[in-house]
């Protein structure tokens, strides 16, 4: 499966339109079906954007067959939020789970945020030796792309854990709830993936997956309406932020004394951008890189309802991160030195297989590539299924595929057949017409 | 194309137009994806990459353009990086970091801070520079697969 995503081969159409939208070549149409390369794939969901037919689709669980389970504790990505015609206050949100039966993690959020924005500030205040900028781990599918496609940069990013998981740990074990199931509220296929593959801890403390569509569809169809008198809290304003594109920095800000050099960089071609940069080590005296894969950050997520815009109108008129009061930051402290924003593992690198055993036989491999790509036309127009003219060669030689699948190819063969068709009509038979025969 | 033979094979071969400024990264990238793609060191790519990077900015900046390559024999990484530009007078000084003598548009776009030369030789363990007024450069930077070269 690939990461967090569900192809409906019913709805493709075999139109190729989304195989150039993927950042990392993961897709490839093959007789008429769309198919998405499970080790490529970064779970950006680009792919989702550009699907006309609806037929690549966010990978949650059914909500009939969770809405009935109780307990279910509920975990929201700060982007479901603003997702509603009130303010994003995840106070209000609070009250709307526990009135449909769920158990909302609200509280142990904050905490949690609270302390990947604190673990942070106090990794780069402290590490001269370690390799900057450092880069958010937040978003997985940055995660991914730098675990498989800038691998150099590994040392570079945060082992911070995700807030949204630790936070189910912390919730479980104060409320000694270890056994009840838990939900995540995910506005992309990139936050499935965290829950089905996790990087640095063994397994998610998340059980099922809910788009914020979903949810958002839910709650607004049953009519639900706001409970009178419910307060903003200045804690939650810093991780409702991390929605938006330079929320997680303005919260690290917070913790830190430092002037921080920091950049927030969003949206699939930035992010390559940018890494590229600090790969060719261009990117000089800056501290910290806010990437989110989404543009605009997480209120961008494919899975979302609202309009980003829209959120972040909401996100901007409710206020700005607000620093926390000396009475929040002292229980972050302990916390802090249990060290549970850790992860638990290092980062390690996605390694592609190289196109042979040894060097040798992946130069010749290399080679046999190269002279069947000087075969193809270079227009990379991605009628054969693959995106790029490049792909199309490394397939044929792997034997998936043949050159009479590029469409200028066979066009060009069927002019030299029906060119030697009618040379062949003009030859006609010597026994029948010998005097004419030349 | 060669086969793998003692020597040395060319992996890509590139046109480096002047002043195409975006092209240089993508050569990088293009140069590290076919290194990856031999099963070399993600390390090592690194060093191509920015070797690469430095030396078609050169050729682009100051060069007027020209070819740039990559070659692999079975000990080392070579970046060829030829160009028909006016030539570096004093290597010596090219070689100081932030030594450049980039035209000031070029340094209004944020490139030609001078440290091209110095990135190159700092990223790459045996460099050759073959440069004469008027007629043009030819750099060749090696980088050591068995990584002897340290950073």
């Amino acid at each position: 499966m690939p990461h967090g995503i569900e192809i409906s081969g019913e709805d493709c159409r075999g139109c190729v339109n989304c195989i150039k939208s993927c950042p990392t070549e993961a897709i490839r149409v093959i007789n008429g079906k769309v198919r998405i390369l499970e080790e490529r794939c970064i779970g950006c969901g680009e792919c989702l954007r550009i699907c006309s037919h609806r037929a690549i689709s966010l990978q949650e669980t059914d909500w009939d067959s969770i809405s009935g389970i109780r307990p279910m504790a509920v975990v929201m990505d700060p982007a479901l939020f603003s997702q509603f015609p009130w303010p994003p206050n995840p106070a209000i949100m609070e009250e709307i789970l526990r009135d449909m039966g769920f158990e909302p993690i609200v509280k142990e959020c904050a905490l949690a945020f609270d302390l990947a924005a604190m673990a942070q500030a106090r990794i780069m205040e402290a590490g001269e030796s370690r390799e900057m900028p450092m880069i958010s781990t937040y978003c997985p599918a940055v995660l991914r792309l730098v675990r498989m496609k800038f691998q150099e940069l590994i040392p570079n990013l945060a082992p911070v854990e995700s807030p949204l998981e630790t936070s189910v740990d912390l919730w479980k074990a104060r409320n000694n709830k270890s056994r009840v199931q838990t939900a995540l509220v995910a506005s992309c296929p990139a936050r499935v993936a965290m829950v089905e593959d996790p990087v640095g801890r063994e397994a998610s403390s998340v059980d099922h997956v809910i788009s914020t569509a979903r949810l958002t569809r839910e709650i607004l169809s049953k009519n639900r309406s706001l409970g009178e008198g419910i307060v903003k809290r200045p804690r939650d304003t810093r991780w409702m932020n991390w929605s938006a594109s330079g929320g997680e920095i303005a919260h690290i800000r917070h913790f830190t004394e430092k002037p921080l050099k920091a950049l927030a960089v969003s949206g699939m071609r930035n992010i390559i951008g940018v890494l590229q940069d600090i790969e060719l080590r261009r990117l000089k005296g800056v501290d910290f890189i806010e990437a989110r894969a989404c543009s605009m950050g997480c209120i961008g997520g494919i899975a979302n309802a609202e309009s980003c815009y829209l959120s972040q109108v909401k996100i901007d008129n409710y206020g700005n991160s607000e620093p926390p009061s000396a009475e929040e930051t002292a229980p972050l402290e302990e916390l802090y030195d249990a060290g549970i924003w850790k992860l638990q593992y290092d980062i390690t690198p996605i390694e592609s297989v190289p196109l042979g055993k040894n060097m040798a036989r992946a130069m010749e491999k290399l080679n046999e590539i190269q002279s069947v790509y000087a075969e193809l036309p270079h227009l990379d127009c991605g009628t054969c299924g693959r995106p790029t003219c490049r792909i199309m060669a490394e397939d044929i030689v792997r034997g998936e595929a043949s050159l009479d699948d590029c469409i200028f190819r066979l066009r060009e063969k069927i002019g030299r057949l029906s060119g030697e068709i009618h040379d062949l009509s003009r030859r006609l038979v010597h026994t029948m017409t010998p005097e004419e025969k030349k | 194309m060669n086969p793998m033979r003692p020597g040395k094979t060319i992996l890509v071969q590139r046109e480096v137009k002047p002043l195409d400024f975006l092209s240089a990264g993508e050569t990088a990238s293009e140069f590290k994806e076919t290194l990856k793609s031999l099963g070399i060191s993600a390390d090592l790519c690194r060093k191509t990459s920015i070797v690469a990077y430095e030396a078609e900015m050169n050729a682009v900046i100051h060069g007027g353009g020209g070819e740039i390559i990559l070659k692999l024999d079975e000990k080392s990484i070579t970046i060829v990086a030829k160009d028909q530009g006016p030539g570096i007078e004093n290597v010596n000084l090219a070689m100081q970091e932030g030594y450049s003598t980039a035209p000031d548009f070029v340094r209004e776009m944020g490139f030609g801070a001078g440290m091209g030369l110095p990135n190159i030789k700092k990223y790459s363990d045996e460099l050759n520079i073959e440069t004469e007024p008027g007629k043009g450069t030819t750099l060749r930077a090696l980088i050591f697969l068995d990584g002897s070269g340290g950073e």
